[in-house]
């Protein structure tokens, strides 16, 4: 069954299209994160699918009921604010209660309901403080708990996670992913930190430019990115892009040059490219090794050398000015100023034609 | 740590500096009182007996039996409460227009009540009095009470209040399922209750010492409010009724106000201090 779906949705503030038609459907209980950079549009979105804003025009679908006419309390969705916008003056008990007392559910149940939350939430000792005498992350799981006890058809939550340091943030990622478990419910999840979407989301919903770039699994997002925006947004460093001169064709799959005159073989149709135009390169950091200079495909000077424990990754600059990033073994030697050599692998390159569509390395089908 | 405790003690010489001003200041009150508890044939022989003994309570027990303070002050008490009252109201509901409803002409509107605070009432008194007269408002309550309750400052200062309000609030209790009446009164107003004390204290204050307006309005003793009343028997040259007399009356008028202050100590002193808003 589907929960939410989409239809054409669009959003603009005076001359400013903000959202440019969205269609998306979304299945039974399934998390979905939106991910892209500010000001594309996602908070935006989230707030049309509550209630908040009105779109221009388009359609919201929630289990097969049509609700953009809807007040934002009749939908049955709940909001998880990124202020977490829990009432000040209220305990956090009655701060959980307050949206069931205005649907009139009976006290027994409300009593039950905030119990069950409560213990969900390991917030039990907190019912009777006020929101002022908790601690950011005690907020945040207040504002969950909020959410919760309405029992709501969808969790709308923008940015849970922001506001949250480094180690709490990532513990609360832990419990959100454990607690998506016991709530059976669709999630939708705003957010700009990709591991929190690739943690936690079925699928993501990757956002640009008042529009939706690509849906899809957060590994399909990885290795198979519909275009450049894509490919360069999500990915940590980014993907390396080069400009090539071009491309033959060899056995079937693309071969082609960068501007230095070095050849790469790719695994990439070439049925799929166009004839001629501009063709780029991408090459995540993991498919460029840093070996001895002269014995890799290219060699260039490392700029930066971040060492990260476990590997090591090395910007490199190629004669040419442009900056490719590998990465090498944690205990690598290499030293800013150096020169390295750098051994691409083709066979995992993907090519960007000239509107920016993204053409994969075909998967082996051993 | 050390550093801020040192810093909290007063230097001797200021500590003795303040003690004296203090000292100043709270001279004449207690002259006053000791004023109010001394018979009349005594301060009429020599008024610095002030300071000794014998001390009566003759003097307030002719206000309560038989004078008019007693009903002046309850005009005054009608008078400021209702005016505090009616003020916080619509100060509060022009507020949340204000700072939450779109509606044409909002912000035009706005500007035009700021420019009331331009407006000195000195400017508008005789129209209002002329208009007052025609409409046989005067020597009644809403008389009294009706000009208080255009308060371009309880606007400004409400509108401003509910603005720092974060919108996620609204939001959140809409989608909770509140009404627009809910929002208001059951998450947004219990928030601006500091902004309603201060407001509260000084339209109270302000209604309280007002006397121009009273003189103009009130012309039969029944309906006069305290400051015109007192002014009225200070006019008594002849101190038929005696210093201490009125001294006790001067006592008695600033009990109701002494215990606004007592009660609202911290809205009076935050909101000298400018914090009020935060
Ligand atoms: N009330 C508004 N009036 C005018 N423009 C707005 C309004 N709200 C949002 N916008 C614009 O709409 C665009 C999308 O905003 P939105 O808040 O949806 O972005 P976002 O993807 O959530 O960004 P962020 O990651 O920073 O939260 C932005 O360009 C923003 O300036
Ligand atoms: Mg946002």
């Amino acid at each position: 069954m589907t929960s939410l779906s989409l239809i054409d949705v669009r959003k603009s503030y005076g001359a400013t299209p903000v959202l440019d038609g969205v269609t998306l459907e979304m299945g039974d209980c399934e998390f979905i994160a939106f991910l892209g950079p500010s000001g594309s549009g996602k908070s935006t979105l989230l707030r049309i699918i509550a209630g908040l804003e009105m779109a221009d025009s388009g359609e919201v679908w929630l289990e097969g009921k049509r609700i953009d006419a809807l007040a934002p309390g009749g939908r049955g969705v709940a909001l998880v604010f990124q202020q977490y916008a829990l009432y000040p003056h209220m305990t956090v008990r009655e701060n959980m209660a307050f949206g069931l007392r205005n649907a009139k559910v009976p006290n027994t149940e409300i009593a039950a309901r905030i119990t069950q939350a409560a213990q969900t939430l390991e917030i039990d000792q907190l019912l009777d403080r006020k929101p002022g005498q908790l601690s950011g992350g005690q907020r945040q799981r207040v504002a969950i708990g909020r959410a919760i006890v309405k029992e709501p058809k969808l969790f709308l939550l923008d940015e849970p996670l922001s506001n949250l340091d480094a180690a709490l943030r990532n513990r609360t990622r832990v419990e959100l992913a454990q607690l998506r478990q016991r709530v059976r419910a669709a999630v939708i999840m705003v957010t700009h930190d990709q591991a929190e979407a690739m943690t936690l989301a079925d699928r993501i919903v990757v956002m640009n430019d008042r529009k939706i770039q690509q849906v899809g699994a957060p590994m399909e997002i990885y290795d198979r990115p519909a275009n450049r925006f894509v490919a360069r947004f999500v990915g940590s460093p980014a993907m390396t892009i080069l400009p090539a001169q071009g491309h033959a064709a060899s056995g079937g799959y693309a071969q082609v040059q960068l501007k230095n005159g070095t050849l790469i073989q790719t695994r990439v149709s070439t049925a799929d490219l166009p004839d001629d135009g501009e063709i780029e390169i991408g090459l995540r950091p993991e498919h460029v090794t840093v070996t001895a200079p002269g014995s890799g495909t290219i060699d260039g000077e490392a700029v930066i050398v971040e060492r990260l424990g476990d590997r090591t990754l090395v910007y490199a600059r190629l004669d040419d000015g442009s900056e490719i990033v590998a990465v090498d073994r944690g205990d690598s030697s290499v030293r800013m100023g150096v020169r390295v050599g750098l051994q691409i692998d083709g066979a995992c390159a993907h090519l960007f034609d000239a509107d920016g569509t993204c053409h994969h390395a075909e998967r082996d089908q051993l | 740590m050390t550093t801020a405790a040192h810093n909290n003690r007063l230097p001797l010489t200021a500590l003795f500096g303040v003690l004296l001003g203090a000292a100043i200041m709270v001279a004449p009150l207690v002259w006053t009182l000791l004023l109010s508890l001394k018979s009349n044939s005594e301060l009429m022989r020599d008024s610095s007996a002030a300071f000794s003994a014998p001390y009566t309570l003759e003097n307030y027990r002719a206000i309560l039996v038989g004078s008019d303070v007693p009903r002046w002050l309850l005009n005054s008490i009608i008078v400021s409460l209702g005016t505090t009252a009616a003020v916080l109201m619509l100060c509060s509901l022009a507020g949340y227009g204000f700072a939450r409803l779109d509606f044409p002409f909002r912000r035009t509107l706005f500007v035009f009540v700021l420019l009331g605070l331009a407006i000195p009432e000195q400017a508008v008194i005789l129209p209002r009095h002329q208009l007052f007269a025609t409409l046989g408002w005067h020597n009644s309550y809403p008389g009294l009470i009706l000009p208080g309750l255009a308060a371009p400052f309880g606007v400004f200062f409400m509108t401003q209040y509910f603005r720092a309000i974060p919108k996620d609030l609204d939001e959140a209790a809409m989608l909770d399922g509140a009404s627009r009446l809910d929002v208001f009164w059951r998450i947004l107003l219990p928030l601006t209750l500091p902004a309603q004390a201060t407001l509260g204290v000084f339209t109270f204050l302000g209604s309280w010492n007002d006397y121009w307006w009273p003189l103009i309005s009130a012309t039969t003793s029944d309906k006069y409010t305290l400051t015109v009343g007192l002014a009225a028997a200070q006019m008594n040259y002849a101190q038929t009724s005696g210093l201490g007399f009125l001294m006790a009356q001067a006592v008695f008028a600033s009990i109701p106000i002494l215990i606004v202050y007592i009660i609202f100590q911290k809205q009076i002193v935050q909101a000298m201090a400018g914090a009020a808003v935060r």
